[in-house]
């Protein structure tokens, strides 16, 4: 039974952490920007949630604000520092030290706001009922697994079936051929922040109602969905969304074997493995292009 | 060899341009005439890409001007020139590799504004004059072969029913044969329809065959113009081309 019931907290965990990594790799894999700050978008969208929530603004309403909160962050950072850099030339590190400052910047403005302590939203979806004997669920992770599903599934849609998705794909493959077909290479790298900052949202909010929020989440958040993007291949929306899924299945399952200060460690050695015998992911391409 | 009617659909004028303030072309006062194939040739380096690339709006001129049917679209994107009716078909292969054909047009002609009523006739249209594409249609680009791509890249800028037509050396990594099949129905095309093309190559015999007029570059300028039948019978010119 305790196979079971960390299956399925791993799957409540690997669904999160699929929807979390796959808003990274969206961006890194169309736009080669490594954006660090992606674990930022996490914390904010997962901040205004609480504060919306906690005031009183009913569900829906404070979805729609922790979404406004990702979504504007994600295109600021890009109009206002990716896109200068772009525009001078400026090398990867170059960006990942801006990235990198600006997520130490908002955790900064989220300790000062709420605290640097653990925050919690109260929900009843968040207890446990026993769903066979010895088996605890809560509705929440139902909840987190149909998100991710219906999420994951509806940008497997958006990438094959629309225009923009089309061309999302085909600015990671050449963003000079881009401009020749007559497209804007920055209006599709805003989309691709605007879509890889969204889809962290229900991540976010389930995330604040289960394990707690801190503003240092960020890191981990990152840490994670730079695993999954390496794990499931770089580029590869399909392969970071599976890596998501088997790292969150990994850390808990692992339990069964370590004691729990050790689960995290569990994520950086498959990681480690994959970096050593299979480089290019469960999914990528086997050759860089 | 057809005559050259007289008006010119694409023009530059003094234009200079390069890379990081480095300049790689200048002084380039070149017309290219309603209906007619101009042939440009020269060596690896000698800016024929460059000149291609701001005549289309991909790199900013450091001086000088580019018209599009007496219209100065100098500074303009690519966008805009496309909108005036340029299409053109990129060094290398004009292919994304994770799309597939389908896909590639679909975007092609999104990004052109075709009519959405209209697209599925655009490439019907494209698919007669092209007619293998037939053949892997639902394949992702990465697939096909060199000539296949190039056969792509080309029925992708026609499906914006351009009059006029940029072409960067689509003979590399073809052989001559293939080179031949690819310019046949594009010949064709242009006399049907009247359009004009700017045709970059290295490939200077099978170029010079379908032109009607031809320039020569090097270090960045434009050192001779005239007949291509000239430019064959022109010994010095030919051995160093």
């Amino acid at each position: 039974m305790l196979a079971i019931q960390l299956a399925i907290t791993g799957l409540q965990t690997g669904a999160l952490y699929a929807l979390t990594a796959v808003g990274f790799s969206l961006i890194f894999g169309s736009t080669r920007i490594f954006h660090f700050a992606h674990g930022a978008a996490f914390v904010i969208a997962a901040y205004f949630f609480y504060a919306a929530f906690g005031a009183g603004w009913g569900v829906i309403p404070a979805i729609g604000v922790s979404a406004f909160g990702a979504v504007a962050f994600g295109l600021l950072l890009d109009r206002l520092v990716y896109v200068p850099i772009q525009r001078h030339e400026g090398s990867f590190f170059t960006v990942f030290v801006a990235s990198f400052g600006v997520g130490i910047a908002v955790q900064n403005v989220i300790g000062m706001i709420f605290g640097r302590g653990y925050v919690t939203v109260n929900t009843t979806l968040s207890r446990s009922v026993e769903v066979i004997p010895e088996v605890y669920v809560s509705p929440l992770a139902w909840i987190a697994i149909a998100c991710a599903a219906v999420f994951l599934g509806g940008l497997g849609f958006f990438l094959k079936r629309t225009h923009t998705g089309m061309a999302l794909r085909a600015l990671a493959d050449n963003p000079e051929l881009v401009r020749t077909f007559g497209l804007n290479p920055r209006a599709i790298q805003a989309a691709a922040f605007a879509i890889g900052s969204v889809i962290v949202v229900p991540a976010a909010i389930i995330t604040s109602a289960t394990t707690g929020l801190s503003p240092a989440i960020g890191h981990h958040v990152m840490l994670i969905s730079l695993a999954a993007t390496i794990v499931g291949g770089i580029g590869s929306i399909p392969g970071t969304m599976l890596a998501g899924v088997m790292l969150g299945l990994a850390e808990s399952l692992a339990l069964l074997v370590v004691d729990t200060q050790w689960t995290e460690a569990v994520t950086f050695a498959i990681l480690f493995a994959f970096i050593i015998i299979r480089p290019s992911g469960l999914l990528g391409r086997a050759t860089a292009h | 060899m057809t005559p050259v009617p007289g008006k010119p659909v694409l023009q530059t004028s003094t234009l200079a341009a390069g890379y990081g303030g480095r300049p790689v072309i200048s002084g380039i006062d070149l017309s290219l005439m309603k209906g007619e194939v101009l042939c440009m040739i020269g060596h690896n380096g000698a800016g024929k890409s460059t000149l291609l690339k701001t005549m289309f709006g991909l790199l900013a001129p450091g001086e000088g001007s580019v018209s599009v049917d007496g219209t100065d679209m100098t500074g303009r994107t690519p966008r805009d020139i496309a909108d005036m009716g340029v299409a053109m078909v990129p060094e290398g292969r004009g292919i994304f590799p994770s799309l597939t054909v389908t896909e590639i047009f679909a975007l092609g002609m999104h990004a052109a504004r075709v009519p959405k009523e209209e697209r599925a006739e655009r490439v019907d249209w494209v698919l007669n004059i092209l007619p293998v594409i037939r053949e892997f249609m639902h394949r992702p680009a990465s697939t096909l072969s060199g000539g296949q791509q190039q056969m792509v890249s080309i029925g992708r800028a026609l499906l914006s029913r351009p009059r006029i037509l940029l072409m960067d050396e689509p003979s590399i990594g073809l052989a001559p044969k293939l080179f031949q099949d690819l310019l046949a129905p594009i010949r064709t095309l242009q006399q049907r329809e009247g359009l004009s093309i700017l045709l970059v190559e290295q490939n200077v015999k099978e170029a010079l065959k379908i032109s009607d007029r031809a320039v020569v570059m090097k270090s960045g300028q434009l050192i001779w113009e005239g007949d291509p039948g000239e430019l064959s019978d022109n010994d010095r010119l030919m051995e160093l081309y």
